[in-house]
């Protein structure tokens, strides 16, 4: 290339403007406006000469291009580093409440004691109903009895859900108090399941909302209708109930219509009660697919907890440090080879407490489980919150409970539209801290970053080649360019062919495809299959070597490593940047199992290197299908819930993996 | 059948010559099934042997009006626009058909609903949509209700489903009988104090004396249903007759300690009936008896019936008991006491579609033929094509059942779509319809204030053929559409400084950039 080059460039937008102005007319005041502004600006740049300003820039690009992979690495620590500070109390705030209608806390509750008799005896009656072993119909038939008794309308609703595993069967019982005064447009449900999120009977909770039906209809300031669901099973009955509320008909389920409707449910309280007394109530968020309610709603109950009803507050079931099975937990959080008087330091101890907290959310957000019952509801766009009594040998019961749940029922019905702050994106680390969007979602976005930077590096590499220079410029030339010392290497563009490169794209998707069938079809034991197909991929991949050979490099064409290379890269990092928004935790996930080993990358003149980075990769592609429970949870999942995780896994994750593996499995 | 009405006579005026003007009132009282009570107040006044005005005559002077018991204010009203027969009804909650069954007065719908049959006039300024729009304002002012806001956007004429309930005068010109019917809706309309105290001031014994007595605001205000109605109407042999209406429902078992459904005229007004109504030529209060066999005493004694001129001196508190009861105990199994069950719910919970689901169900033991009237604001748009009419709980189809379908479809930001259509339910038959819907997307200075509230969709009406009185609301419904996030002015500023920056500044860019060649020497080393 000559040592000259000529460059189209745009050249100031004012030059332009000044030529139409003075062309009309230069006497009017704008004009002399518009020349003083411009004599500004120009006595701000740095200097008129724009080959100079093109020469910094090219300069920049090319330290960018020299610099990149410590760019890359830089970024991509960065990323993890700023993972791992989000439990540092420093990058948190105070929670507080947004909406001024919501006045938690602030209105007389009239729960006593006497409902607390109603509820215990709705509890012996319940509880005989679980000793007479009696059908999930006659169950159901019973509650929606109990209800009408107390002069609220009430039904029963069938379900049948087919999955791989067997049918799920059940029958669910729910009232709907029409609130008076009130045209029944907006309503808010209080629900409990049958089994708790502990696995055993919700038989208090299922007592309270009895109790508190009877106790509602009494009072006439509800301004929405109160919608009372004692959902059979755990998560099945809800979301078959849910379902028929919502959504007109779904063909594979089978699932009873509602003989009573109201209107639009807008906040939703799932109560659970395992115990027999509880010491605190915890909050369970996470919805499906990483949804989470508005932030209001728990910042709302954890103060008429605490001040109406006078139970502290916990993030799910973690207790605190200062008090007394939380530092032995937290403890137990950190690896046992740490010495003590590192694991007993408070402020170690406060990052352990905090960052307990964040990986119990990253692990529901990420698998896009819900955390209880009130996870089926975000996807109707209503806020809800499971109130887990964490068991315990007191103090509260009933009367606590009650009293809660009526004042937060009584600020969610001062609502006069929904929660619609922004108050969707938060991870809470403590039950009166979170982490602000702004503080966690550059972490994941960092990694992104960093592999979009490696896969632009990528793509520039395959389309430009550095070459001895063996062409001598003739005499003429020379004269022409006039520099002195002629260069011994130079830039050539080379052909970017994506079709071989797209293909192998789209085989492992098809691979991915396939193994998600396998699975959901559940012929086999996930664990075996692991075994088989993990060392079938390591196998494959290093066949790569030998078999896809590419044609002699030649100059003119980028070889298929690099271009496939830049691919995976650039989707990797636009997949993790679209997650970080919708479900961060997801996202972080990704960044982590993405970011790391893609990064990494390359095709080996070794061999053993070679045969290595396969096995790596060929692990991480199949080998998470050994932990068959959760693969089997995370089918159930997408077949009866529509939780994405399983598919983003087989569709998304394991292709992107293979294309690294096939990237480091082929030959330079 | 045994006599279920009672009768309790508060003044009896027994007029041997017809007055100008004659006022009636009456307060039936009706327990329910499940506990609670209906009253139903109504104060009727004709004004005798008067005939609407004509809107022919609208430009020029009218006759004086002179009344004694007739409003004034809404008198004026009905002559300075020429209204023969109009219907306001503005109501809070939801009316229970099945347990409740037909309320006394026929228009329960939730919020305020406004219809009028007008005749029409010549000049412009005399048109229908004119005085339809000039009638609203007139009655938010004397109602103090948000009655302008039923603008185009609100306004259908479904003249089949509202037939006039009195007579309309044969008109001048231009035609005999131009007669068009205007009908409103507002469903998230709420009713108050501020309503009822003007209300009160058109009566001729407003809240000391008679029945009106019994209207104390924090009771009516309190009960589970609550409602005021003003009918106009004419009757070619009677006259002008205004009926101002009060329902409401009211749950004793509520107020009460001990749960127990006993009242008193005191126990739910928190007054006793003090003193007669002069004016009144005649002043009853009836009380339904309870269908139930439950036993149950009524005190004081009722009058059977009462000749010549008679006036209640003392105070009235009539006490209904039911001493075997020790509280009041719900009846689990209630079978529906209206003609028609309808449930009408809008389904999917995206923000672009969903569907409109509505389930008929006929309690009677014959066929029914209803007018099936569905009004929607333009922000839901049916797709006709997708009505599906199926049968009982198996899914038979049954289009043939709905028949007579008039669809008049909403032109986006301006008028709301009509469908009306005639349904035949044959006996103890439930039908469900099904409906696909579009919800629109509304331009960012069409939304309310709490925009995300949702919007409030009116009730669907089915009027029987044999009985058009006897017609039912649905309940109103919410819609949720596309909305932006208007309560953060932080969003708002960034998004449109964004937006702004992006189009002012790449626009400007490429108007007035010049493009110019320049040689760049590149040091290479």
């Amino acid at each position: 290339m000559s040592g000259r080059s000529r460059a189209v460039v745009r050249w100031s937008p004012w030059a332009g403007l000044q030529d139409k102005f003075t062309m009309s007319s230069s006497g009017i005041p704008l004009i002399g406006l518009v020349d003083r502004i411009r004599r500004r600006i120009r006595q701000l740049r740095p200097s008129g000469d724009i080959a100079a300003r093109i020469r910094k820039r090219k300069k920049v690009a090319a330290a960018v291009g020299k610099y990149l992979d410590v760019l890359r690495l830089g970024l991509l620590a960065t990323g993890c580093l700023w993972l791992l500070a989000l439990p540092l109390s420093h990058l948190q705030s105070g929670t507080y409440i947004d909406e001024n209608a919501l006045q938690p806390s602030q209105v007389n509750t009239y729960w006593d004691w006497g409902d607390v008799h109603r509820a215990d005896k709705f509890l012996q009656d319940v509880t005989s109903l679980l000793d007479r072993n009696l059908s999930s119909a006659e169950r159901a038939v019973f509650f929606a009895t109990e209800f009408a008794k107390s002069g609220i309308p009430s039904s029963t609703q069938r379900y049948s859900i087919p999955t791989a595993r067997g049918v799920l069967n059940g029958t669910n019982a729910y009232a709907i108090f029409s609130a008076p005064r009130t045209s029944g447009t907006e309503a808010v449900v209080i629900s409990a399941s049958w089994k708790s999120l502990t696995g055993g009977y919700n038989l208090r909770g299922v007592s309270t909302v009895l109790s508190l039906a009877t106790f509602m209809k009494h009072y006439s300031h509800w301004s929405k209708d109160i919608i009372f669901v004692i959902s059979d099973s755990h998560l099945d009955g809800m979301h078959a109930w849910l379902s028929a509320y919502h959504t007109p008909t779904n063909p594979n389920q089978d699932v009873g219509p509602l003989s009573i409707a109201s209107g639009v449910i807008w906040t939703a309280l799932n109560i659970d009660y395992p115990g027999h007394s509880f010491s605190h109530l915890g909050v369970f968020r996470e919805g499906l697919n990483g949804r989470l309610p508005n932030q209001d709603l728990i910042n709302s109950f954890r103060v008429i907890s605490q001040h109406t009803g006078g139970v502290p507050v916990l993030l799910y079931d973690h207790y605190e440090p200062s008090e007394f099975p939380g530092r032995e937990q937290i403890r137990s959080f950190f690896p046992t080879w740490l010495p003590d008087w590192i694991r007993e330091h408070e402020d170690v101890m406060e990052y352990g407490y905090r960052a307990k907290n964040i990986l119990r959310h990253f692990v529901y957000q990420a698998k896009g489980r819900a955390s209880g019952a009130h996870g089926l509801f975000h996807q109707y766009r209503i806020d809800a919150i499971t109130l887990f009594a964490v068991p315990s040998n007191g103090p509260h019961g009933f009367h606590a409970l009650g009293r809660t749940v009526e004042s937060t029922l009584r600020t969610m019905n001062n609502l006069l539209e929904r929660l619609h702050a922004s108050f969707f994106f938060y991870i809470i680390t403590t039950p009166s801290s979170f982490l602000k969007i702004g503080s966690y979602l550059p972490s994941v976005v960092l990694v992104a970053a960093s592999l979009m930077f490696g896969g632009l590096g990528e793509w520039v590499k395959a389309g430009w080649v550095e070459v001895k220079d063996e062409y001598m410029p003739s005499e003429k030339e020379k004269v022409a360019n006039a520099t002195p010392n002629s260069p011994k290497k130079k830039w050539i563009a080379r052909r970017r062919d994506l079709l071989d490169a797209f293909m192998v794209v789209v085989t492992s998707h098809l691979a991915g495809l396939s193994i998600f069938v396998v699975i959901c079809g559940e012929w086999l034991d996930t664990t075996r299959l692991a075994y088989i197909i993990t060392p079938m991929c390591w196998v494959t991949l290093v066949l790569f070597r030998f078999t896809l050979r590419p044609p002699p490099a030649s100059a003119n064409a980028a070889p298929l490593p690099v271009l496939l290379k830049a691919i995976n890269m650039c989707l990797a990092s636009t997949l993790i940047s679209v997650t970080s928004v919708l479900n961060f935790s997801l996202a972080a996930l990704l960044a982590i199992t993405l970011g790391v080993p893609l990064s990494f990358s390359a095709p080996s003149r070794s061999l053993p290197v070679c045969v290595t980075k396969c096995a790596v990769y060929a692990v991480l592609a199949f080998g998470w299908l050994a932990l068959s429970g959760e693969v089997t949870q995370a089918i159930w999942d997408w077949q009866v819930l529509g939780v994405w995780f399983a598919p983003l896994v087989c569709l998304i994750y394991v292709p992107f993996v293979l294309q690294a593996g096939v990237v480091s499995g082929l030959a330079p | 059948m045994r006599w279920s009405i009672l009768f309790f006579f508060l003044s009896w005026r027994f007029s041997v010559t017809a007055a100008v003007e004659e006022y009636r009132e009456e307060l039936t009282l009706r327990p329910l099934v499940d506990g609670k009570l209906a009253a139903h107040f109504s104060f009727s006044t004709l004004l005798r042997s008067a005939v609407p005005r004509d809107p022919s005559s609208l430009g020029t002077d009218d006759t004086s009006q002179h009344y004694t018991l007739f409003p004034l204010a809404l008198g004026q009203i009905l002559r300075e626009h020429a209204i023969p027969e109009f219907h306001l009804t503005i109501n809070s909650g939801k009316w229970d058909y099945d347990r409740w069954g037909h309320p006394g007065e026929p228009g329960v719908g939730s919020g305020a609903e406004l219809w009028a049959w007008m005749g029409d006039g010549t000049a412009v300024q005399t048109s229908i949509d004119a005085r339809w729009k000039a009638l609203q304002n007139s009655l938010s002012g004397l109602f103090c209700a948000s009655l302008g806001s039923m603008d185009a956007l609100h306004t259908t004429s479904p003249a089949n489903a509202f037939l006039p309930t009195g007579d309309l005068p044969r008109l001048l010109a231009p035609a005999r009988d131009a007669y068009t019917l205007r009908h409103a809706t507002l469903p998230a309309e709420r009713v108050c104090t501020e309503n009822l105290t003007p209300f009160l001031k058109l009566l001729p014994c407003p809240s000391r004396a008679g029945i009106a007595a019994l209207l104390e605001p924090h009771r009516i205000f309190d009960a589970d249903w609550h409602g005021l109605g003003v009918h106009v109407r004419w009757r070619a042999d009677r006259g002008v007759q205004l009926t101002l209406t009060v329902q409401v429902v009211l749950d004793s078992v509520r107020t009460s300690t001990e749960r127990r459904r006993d009242w008193t005229l005191e126990s739910l007004f928190g007054r006793s009936l003090p003193r007669s109504c002069n004016v009144a030529s005649s002043s009853v209060v009836l009380v339904t008896l309870p269908s139930d066999e439950s036993a149950y005493t009524l005190s004081p004694e009722p009058h059977v019936s009462i000749e010549g001129t008679w006036s209640r001196t003392s105070d009235l508190n009539i006490v209904m008991k039911w001493p075997e009861e020790e509280r009041f105990s719900y009846p689990l199994n209630i079978p529906p006491l209206s003609d028609l069950s309808v449930r009408r719910t809008l389904k999917g919970s995206s923000q672009t579609h969903g569907e409109l689901s509505v389930v008929v169900r006929n309690n009677r033991p014959v066929p029914v033929r209803t007018h099936y009237l569905e009004t929607m604001p333009w922000h839901v748009e049916f797709f006709l094509h997708t009505l599906t009419v199926t049968c009982g709980d198996r899914g038979v189809d049954c289009a043939s059942l709905l028949t007579n379908m008039t669809y008049t479809p909403s032109r986006p930001h301006a008028t709301p779509a009509q469908l009306l259509a005639t349904l035949e339910l044959p006996p103890h038959e439930t039908l469900h319809l099904s409906l696909r819907v579009r919800k629109a997307f509304l331009r960012y200075t069409e939304h309310p204030p709490d925009a995300q509230r949702g919007w409030d969709l009116p009730p669907a009406v089915f009027v029987p053929f044999d009985a058009p009185h006897r017609r039912i609301y649905t309940p109103a419904l919410l819609v949720d559409l596309a909305t932006p996030d208007f309560s953060m002015p932080y969003n708002v500023i960034i998004m449109s400084s964004t937006l702004i920056a992006l189009i002012f500044g790449s626009l400007f860019n490429m108007l007035i950039r010049r493009f110019v060649v320049i040689e760049v020497d590149v040091k290479v080393d």
